[in-house]
């Protein structure tokens, strides 16, 4: 029910597996919750309005964005950050393939592209490059013109380095 | 970007949800996927003290042929196979929306009632305030027609064309009870960029309700933009047919969105073509005719010109393809 103006009640949020209890009001956005409270700066800020895909999070595993997200509607949900599915030394194979193949340069926009496109291959382990080029359809990069990245996911579902 | 504080409330019932409604009315927004209402808050664009979130609300929920509910997700009614092979031109819309991420929360009930849109209100508060705000904002002019006291904002919604070209019906609950609304009469050129649609402020969206004859009908949708994810449509044309076994035409309907503050029905202008055998002729006729009626003017990417003449290209073409004619080549 109604909860009190910019009140600050504590939330419980359950982030990349660790439930936390938070002072979160009402207009607080998941994206600001997660930089500014947790400190978890690898989800990042482009546009703040839904139009780059830099901030991409999952929400009981679905890629959302996280600048459109009010982080009280969340709680209670399993939300999973790029720090979520980085492994704990080095990185997982999905990543090594955007170093490998060049599908990161300046890097602004790869924490969003790594959480859209893993999702998809925990999804659909083989998709074809349509398939690909569909699902990462919500995320922006200036620099590499996404041929590499698109190579990066497509050799990760087919296992070669 | 931080939002001005206000108070978030989260109804479980949809009883509950419009008695609340009532008691805060027009001090309040809904609140369904965000994806619209959010983008417009962190600009300041009619920020509201109250938020009624959707999301607990179980009736809102659930896809079937006959219904489809308000808080349905674009995302999952574009991957329903059942739905998708019955309403072709609903999921082609829905999955033309925005992007996959976008329509991961944004939903059904959300795209009918999606904001209308204009170069000069889509934009920050210091950006609106150097240039003077707009009617539709904390001003009291019109940016695009200043010689006009009304809105010419844009009507950018993909899915009500596609459904008001079924007879869809939304299902609607107010404090007083519920209605149905055919979605071709939930908006018209009685109101404006600012009066947008016919419900009233305390009104919640239900559900959409399809009769038995939409699953007889043929439908597609084509969309305008220029990048072919994230962009709003410039021009969206949306038909449905069903045709004899001998080919004649027994029920034609078109609306196009878009282009004006409402997506518009031209029935004076499909009736013509029922009973007949349709020619390309007669379907260059058609397109001719609403290319001279549509109006839309310089308020986003496009120039009006070209938006114009496109809708009468993409009715053409939309026309043509659903009642099986073949268009001429050179
Ligand atoms: C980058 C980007 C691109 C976009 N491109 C498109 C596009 O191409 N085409 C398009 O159509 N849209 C587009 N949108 C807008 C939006 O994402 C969609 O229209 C979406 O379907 C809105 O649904 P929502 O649930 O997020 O709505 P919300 O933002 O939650 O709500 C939108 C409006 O509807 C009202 N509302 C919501 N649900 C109900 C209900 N059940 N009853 C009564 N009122 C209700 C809200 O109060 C609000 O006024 C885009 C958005 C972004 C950020
Ligand atoms: S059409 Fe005019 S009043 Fe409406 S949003 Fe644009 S500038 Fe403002
Ligand atoms: S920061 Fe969220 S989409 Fe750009
Ligand atoms: S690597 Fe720079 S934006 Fe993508």
């Amino acid at each position: 029910m109604g909860e009190g103006m910019g009140e600050s009640t504590p939330v419980r949020l359950r982030v990349n597996g660790v439930t936390t209890a938070l002072v979160c009001p009402p207009e607080r956005i998941l994206l600001d919750l997660l930089r500014e409270d947790l400190n978890l700066t690898g989800t990042k800020r482009g546009c703040d309005l839904g139009t780059c895909g830099c901030c991409t999070v999952w929400v009981d595993g679905k890629p959302v964005l996280s600048c459109l997200t009010l982080a009280r509607l969340v709680s209670g949900r399993d939300i999973t950050t790029i720090e979520g599915v980085t492994p704990a030394s080095g990185l997982s194979d999905l990543q090594r393939a955007f170093v490998d193949h060049g599908a990161t340069q300046c890097g602004f926009c790869t924490p969003g592209f790594v959480m859209t496109a893993t999702a998809l291959l925990r999804d659909h382990p083989h998709p074809t490059k349509p398939e690909i080029e569909r699902a990462i359809a919500g995320n922006l990069c200036r620099c590499t013109g996404y041929i590499k990245i698109v190579e990066a996911v497509a050799a990760t579902a087919e296992g070669r380095p | 970007m931080h939002l001005d504080p206000f108070e978030l409330h989260r109804p479980s019932s949809v009883e509950e949800t419009v008695s609340l409604a009532g008691r805060l009315a027009p001090a309040f927004d809904y609140i369904a996927g965000g994806t619209d209402l959010l983008p417009n808050y962190k600009m300041r664009l009619n920020v509201r003290p109250n938020l009624i979130a959707l999301e607990d609300v179980s009736e809102l929920r659930g896809i079937s042929l006959d219904r489809v509910g308000a808080m349905v997700r674009l995302g999952e009614l574009e991957t329903d196979p059942a739905f998708g092979s019955a309403y072709r031109g609903v999921v082609e819309a829905a999955a033309e929306v925005a992007t996959p991420l976008v329509r991961a929360s944004g939903t059904v009930g959300g795209n009918l009632l999606v904001e209308t849109r204009c170069f000069f209100f889509n934009q920050s508060f210091p950006w609106r305030k150097s240039l003077g705000f707009c009617l539709k904002a904390d001003g009291d002019k019109c940016h695009v027609v200043p010689q006009k006291e009304k809105c010419y904002a844009t009507f950018s919604g993909d899915l009500a064309p596609t459904l008001a070209v079924l007879d869809a019906e939304v299902e609607v609950a107010g404090p007083d009870g519920r209605r149905r609304v055919p979605v071709a009469s939930l908006y018209d050129a009685s109101g404006d960029g600012i009066q947008r649609h016919h419900l009233r402020p305390s009104e919640l969206i239900v559900a959409v309700h399809f009769p038995p004859e939409a699953r007889t009908l043929r439908g597609s949708y084509r969309k305008l933009r220029i990048r072919p994810s994230f962009d709003f449509p410039e021009l969206g044309v949306a038909v449905a047919a069903r045709q004899s076994a001998d080919g004649g035409v027994e029920r034609l309907a078109l609306s196009v969105g878009g282009l004006e503050t409402y997506p518009r029905r031209f029935d004076d202008l499909t009736r013509r073509l029922v009973g007949e055998r349709p020619t390309i002729a007669k379907v260059r006729e058609l397109a001719d005719a609403v290319r001279q009626l549509v109006r839309p003017v310089h308020n986003t990417a496009l120039a009006p010109d070209y938006r114009r003449k496109m809708a009468g290209v993409y009715v053409r073409r939309s026309v043509a393809e659903i009642l099986g004619v073949a268009e001429e080549t050179r």
